[in-house]
């Protein structure tokens, strides 16, 4: 008891959110329990020394696993026989505020025609992970996306530049909840003001014509 | 006599003192061979391609950010921009990934008319591939005009029911938006006999075709393995051999009462995605007769649904097949009106990403062939 007494004193004192934190807030999103003879078994079954935490999606099953297990749960994910997850359906970021970044894989087997949802959740402050890329080729974009878009560092990947983001727009992340849409466009606003004085874009009077026509509008009212 | 023998030698000496290099070809991102705003940097060693390097993003609107900030009736409008030749495929996974959440039964009436024109829509998008991939081929003109003259006639039934050519926004959560015309299933058949034709047409102008086939043929292999590993889906992992469709392996809406084929490839090449997709629309036909023969009367949405569709907190990774492959939605809610997160699966995104592997080896000019075998909707894959 006293354990858990000392560790929410932590949390209210403002210290960080440590590796198990972020795997317990995790499960505390997941109530559904799972029924048996699931995937989820299977998995238990071929790493009984990882620590799984379980619960049923509307379609999928979600194992939860924690940052460390990453490489090796995955790996085996993929190459246990029982398994056999060869498709690497989708991989995505998401951001939960204090409660950590989370990143989603979604997994199929053709051969044993089931799929799992598998989630690891990482600290705001370190959201350092294992790539995944030499397990399936096919993670290489969809980590580049997680990347950029939420600021996670993908250990081992051999090409961690921006996809789809401007080159040079390393210290934003846009899909992170402490990006509003209005900030966002603010940085557009700034990105665009320069590019369109630089190109010359703007047409000589535009001013003008700019300050006539709002002033034709306010007539307009009164 | 000897004088021009020492020329001669001089030129060889010269000759074996040039250095070779490799040079970088810039292809896009405004380029007819790109489909849309799309970059390709070829590292070329004489006329083969040593490196590809892809660049994306030039058409990224951050359709998921955005939606997020949209509730989640506004954020349908997306999803017909993301794949903006497959609107009602991409608008039915989205719709569909509502429904499992918020627990809403669908019709009968409004599964059949969503499973019609989801199917019709993946014959304009497989007319729309055909003429797009003849062109590159260098066949310009003419399987272009005969396929946009035929996918004019469905574009036209889709005009007549939504109202609108590109942007349909037709589905709603539970259903439909408006029922279909009356003359909908006689409007229907009439343009699946001409369809059948326009298909035939199509294949007898370019299937044999000696030039086409040499173009394609064997360009842009990919084994079934590596297809798998990539992250393939469609009618790309299909034409590497792998039978797999989702409307057959995990069926979604009411496709387990269709009866249709799965076409599968054997070498993996462009000719083999090319032929995949051509049997993919006769297979499209025979769904949508066996749907209009069973198609009820009824209603088209739910007697009891919400003006504002609130959703309980939880999560879904909806997934359907598309003219490119697998589109999933991934939606996360806390409760409320709005999704707190909606990543979107680009079926072409992960298409592309074994552009690379499939291009090294191949000349400058087969390198369009096989980008235009991967049939890229740029906005999709920028989203």
């Amino acid at each position: 008891m006293s354990d858990i007494d000392e560790e929410k004193e932590d949390k209210l004192a403002g210290s960080a959110p440590t590796n198990g934190d972020v795997f317990k807030m995790l499960q505390e999103d997941h109530e559904a329990p799972v029924s048996p003879g699931t995937v989820a078994d299977t998995f238990k079954e071929v790493l009984p020394d990882v620590t799984f935490a379980s619960a049923q999606g509307a379609l999928d099953v979600i194992l939860m696993i924690a940052r460390e297990d990453v490489p090796r749960v995955l790996r085996a994910a993929k190459d246990d026989p029982r398994l056999d997850f060869k498709y690497l359906r989708c991989l995505s970021g998401v951001d939960h505020m204090e409660r950590g970044l989370e990143i989603v894989y979604q997994l199929y087997s053709y051969t044993h025609k089931h799929s799992v949802t598998l989630k690891v959740r990482l600290p705001q402050e370190d959201p350092h992970i294992a790539s995944v890329t030499s397990i399936w080729r096919g993670a290489d974009w969809h980590e580049r996306e997680a990347a950029e878009m939420f600021g996670i560092v993908f250990e081992g990947h051999p090409n961690l530049v921006p996809l789809l983001l401007p080159d040079d727009m390393t210290d934003h992340h846009p899909l992170r909840k402490d990006n509003p849409l209005a900030q966002i466009e603010e940085w557009q606003g700034v990105r665009l003001g320069e590019d369109v004085v630089n190109v010359g874009h703007i047409p000589a009077g535009y001013e003008e014509l700019a300050a006539k026509s709002a002033g034709d509008g306010e007539e307009g009212k009164e | 006599m000897a004088k021009r023998g020492k020329n001669r030698l001089m030129v060889v000496e010269e000759e074996r003192d040039l250095e070779t290099i490799d040079i970088n070809v810039n292809v896009g991102p405004q380029h007819p061979a790109t489909h849309g705003v799309f970059r390709m940097v070829l590292t070329v060693s004489g006329e083969k391609v040593v490196d590809v390097v892809p660049h994306i993003g030039y058409m990224h609107r951050g359709a998921e950010k955005l939606s997020e900030n949209a509730d989640y009736r506004q954020a349908l409008i997306f999803q017909d921009r993301t794949d903006y030749l497959a609107q009602f495929n991409c608008e039915m996974c989205y719709v569909m990934a509502l429904e499992k959440l918020a627990g809403i039964e669908v019709p009968e009436r409004a599964e059949y008319i969503r499973v019609i024109l989801s199917e019709l829509n993946r014959l304009t998008s497989h007319y729309m591939f055909a003429g797009a991939f003849g062109t590159d081929l260098g066949v310009y003109g003419t399987v272009y005009t005969y396929a946009f003259r035929e996918r004019e006639f469905i574009q036209e039934v889709f005009e007549e029911i939504t109202g609108d050519r590109m942007m349909y926004g037709y589905f709603r959560p539970g259903g439909v938006v408006w029922d279909v015309p009356d003359n909908f299933k006689e409007r229907v058949r009439a343009v699946c006999e001409k369809t059948r034709i326009g298909i035939n047409d199509i294949e007898r102008l370019v299937t044999g075709n000696e030039i086409f086939v040499a173009r394609s043929r064997d360009i842009g292999v990919i084994s079934g393995e590596d297809a798998i590993d990539y992250g393939l889906s469609g009618p790309m992992l299909r034409a590497s051999g792998v039978p797999v469709d989702l409307r057959r392996e995990e069926p979604y809406s009411i496709y387990d009462r269709f009866d249709f084929d799965i076409p599968v490839g054997e070498r993996g090449d462009s000719y083999d995605r090319y032929l995949v997709r051509m049997e993919e629309m006769r297979q499209s036909l025979r769904i949508i007769e066996q749907a209009l023969e069973q198609m009820p009367e009824g209603p088209i949405l739910p007697e009891k649904l919400p003006r504002r569709l609130r959703l309980p907190p939880g999560e879904v990774y909806m997934r359907t097949e598309n003219p490119r492959g697998e589109y999933g939605i991934y939606l996360v809610s806390k409760g409320g009106e709005k999704p707190y997160r909606l990543k979107i699966r680009s079926s072409c995104f992960c298409n592309l990403m074994a552009l690379k592997k499939m291009t090294v080896g191949h000349y400058v000019a087969d390198a369009v062939t096989i980008l235009g075998s991967v049939d890229i909707v740029l906005g999709e894959v920028d989203r």
